[in-house]
């Protein structure tokens, strides 16, 4: 599902190039919970957003999902990003302007052209069945300001969802929650991957990992 | 991004930003409020004008030279041969004969069919001039002949079409006569006339007679303070009370477009005859002057909505980075950057489109406060028009379409540079 092969990313630091990753591999099934843990700056942030093509600027082979990303274009890994991953921030990442209904809604709204898309209504019924699943359907209407940080980490979970993307890729995502919150989400991520999608997590606390089928160590640039 | 997304998530973004949605619309407002108003001035500033000056911009009143050196120059009098002389210029499309009436005309009592109190004693002298049935015929009402009539039988006349407007507001106001009903049809409608009879002392001719005049229809092609019979009754009344013919008053010349008038005037002018600019040219200037300061103010408009569209460029360019990593989260949940330029493109385009609808609305009440106190603190004049304003239906898409455009061009570079969001960098 995820298979990443020698990859390589350097980033500028001032005057000095930094490789963050180095000939990095990383091979994840379909339907596994993977854990990546590793210390804050150690790169596992990038190593996500590479394999959820949000950055294209690395060195190596990436083919997530059978796609090979180093193929894609801008128009298509947004298509990739729209329809085969979700992604969870430690941070939410919610609209704070939209209610969670339509926050839910928003994959649904940059449907790629060529696939069919559906009608508001139909969005707005399926983004009510995605908060359902995550237990939040009495606070569609509620702003991101009015709900708790498990509860926005919960509504990021419904609209990585709302695709039914083939990989999850959540970045610390109970890094703001208390032990309660984060136990609900963690339990979410079991869900999912008993549903087929295969999960893929970064982050530094042990009660998340401890949760993963496997459990990688990403150390001087490499997973071990 | 399918068009109903993009509206759809526009239309939440505005409404997340209230304060700035409001004051964006309210600069677009002012923009399309100030060019609908300004054109439709200009518009309806226009057309009263025309109706006071209708100035034919394809003729040309040809007069005798001030100076002529007569047939060596092939100048002189304006008699047939000159008239035919005239009618052969290249552009020329007709040539119509005026004469005046050297035979004075005088009424002394109301037309018939029409109630005013025409004081006792009371008697108007009737200035006449004859011209040919060619230059009038498209105003000749229905069934009506422009001929010299049998004897007994009623002189066609012609009138202005604006006189009855000037009598309602300057003439009956002044002599305290009973003002015509508007719509009033006065076609047919005959004057009593004494023919060779003059107010002026010792301008009465030895004969004098009564005849009647009959409107067979209204002109613009007719000097405001005259009427117009046929040119062989002039002909026939100078005959019958032996006037001498010195040749025609004037011979007024039809192009074929309004681009020939120059050149035929200059030929007009090289055969030793002068052009009357008279009336067309008041027309033309007033319409130049109407045309420069509508052009003006609607340049003023523009530059007004030129400036709401920077006020939004410069908010919407605020708000994009504001938004930064709002739009990172789009692209990371499959954004495209067309998307991204298309949401900020859109969300001006709500704008100024709200603005739009809103400044047209403005525009036509302030339109019709500015008729309604013109109503009030002007005095009555001739061709005081309803309204001063005039609104077609494709002033309001105009007014409206030109505020979206504005705002349109000026969310280019916003978007643009919402586009450029880098997601990974910002979301990190």
């Amino acid at each position: 599902m995820i298979s990443l092969r020698h990859i390589r990313k350097r980033f500028r630091d001032g005057e000095r190039d930094v490789e963050v990753l180095h000939d990095l591999v990383l091979e994840v099934a379909r339907g596994e919970f993977t854990a990546v843990v590793g210390a804050s700056g150690s790169g596992k942030s990038t190593l996500l957003y590479i394999a959820g093509a949000l950055d294209a600027d690395f060195e190596g082979d990436a083919v997530v999902a059978g796609r090979n990303l180093r193929d894609l274009d801008a128009r298509q890994r947004a298509a990739f990003r729209n329809e085969s991953v979700g992604f969870v921030f430690q941070s939410f990442n919610l609209l704070p302007a939209l209610p969670a209904v339509e926050n839910v809604m928003l994959p649904g709204l940059f449907v790629p052209r060529g696939t069919p898309a559906p009608t508001l209504s139909q969005l707005r019924t399926r983004a009510l069945e995605a908060l359902d699943r995550v237990g939040l359907a009495d606070k569609a209407s509620r702003h991101p300001g009015r709900l708790s940080g498990g509860e926005r980490q919960r509504v990021a979970i419904a609209r990585a969802l709302l695709s039914r993307p083939a990989a999850l890729l959540a970045d610390e995502p109970t890094g703001n929650l208390d032990a309660r919150s984060g136990e609900g989400v963690i339990q979410l991520f079991g869900d999912m991957r008993r549903d087929g999608v295969t999960v893929l997590v970064v982050t530094h606390e042990e009660r998340v990992s401890g949760a993963a089928d496997r459990v990688l160590h990403l150390e001087d640039g490499k997973l071990r | 991004m399918r068009i109903r997304s993009l509206v759809h998530l526009a239309a939440l973004n505005l409404r997340s930003d209230r304060r700035s949605t409001l004051v964006n619309t309210a600069a677009a407002c002012v923009g399309a409020a100030a060019l609908v108003f300004f054109v439709a001035l200009g518009m309806g500033v226009g057309q009263a004008a025309r109706l006071m000056f209708p100035g034919d911009a394809r003729l040309l009143e040809v007069v005798p030279g001030a100076v002529s050196l007569g047939d060596a120059l092939g100048g002189g009098a304006l008699d047939d041969a000159a008239v035919a002389r005239l009618r052969e210029l290249p552009g020329v499309e007709g040539a119509w004969r005026r004469l005046s009436l050297r035979v004075p005309i005088a009424a002394s009592r109301a037309p018939e069919g029409v109630r005013m109190n025409w004081p006792a004693g009371f008697t108007v002298q009737v200035p006449v001039v004859g011209v040919d049935e060619g230059l009038v015929s498209g105003d000749l009402a229905r069934g009506r002949d422009f001929r010299d009539p049998p004897p007994g039988q009623p002189i066609p006349v012609l009138a202005s079409r604006r006189l009855l407007e000037v009598y309602n507001k300057t003439i009956a106001p002044a002599w305290n006569l009973r003002r015509l009903p508007p719509g009033l049809d006065l076609v047919g409608l005959q004057i009593p006339v004494r023919v060779g009879f003059s107010i002026i002392p010792l301008k009465t001719e030895d004969k004098v007679y009564d005849a009647r005049l009959a409107l067979a229809g209204l002109s613009d092609r007719v000097p405001l303070y005259s009427l117009a019979i046929p040119v062989e009754t002039v002909r026939r009344l100078h005959q019958e009370y032996g006037k001498a013919d010195p040749g025609y008053s004037s011979v007024v010349l039809e192009t074929r477009r309004p681009d020939d008038v120059p050149g035929v005037a200059e030929s007009v002018r090289r055969m030793g005859f002068a052009v009357d600019e008279g009336e067309r040219a008041i027309a033309e200037r007033v319409g130049l002057a109407i045309t420069v300061t509508a052009g003006a103010l609607a340049l003023l408009a523009l530059l007004m909505t030129a400036l709401a569209a920077l006020a939004i460029a410069q908010s919407l360019s605020a708000s994009v980075r504001g938004r930064t990593r709002d739009i990172a989260i789009l692209q990371a949940v499959g954004a495209t950057a067309g998307d991204v330029r298309a949401l900020v493109l859109a969300e001006a385009a709500l704008v100024g489109l709200a603005g739009g609808v809103l400044g047209v609305l403005v525009a036509w009440l302030a339109a019709r406060g500015a008729d309604a106190a013109a109503l009030r603190f002007l005095p009555d004049f001739p061709f005081r028009p309803e309204t001063f304003f005039s609104f077609p239906p494709w002033l309001f898409v105009l007014g409206v379409g030109v505020s979206a455009a504005a705002a349109v061009l000026g969310a280019l570079a916003p978007a643009a540079l919402a586009a450029r969001v880098d997601p990974a960098r910002t979301i990190a």
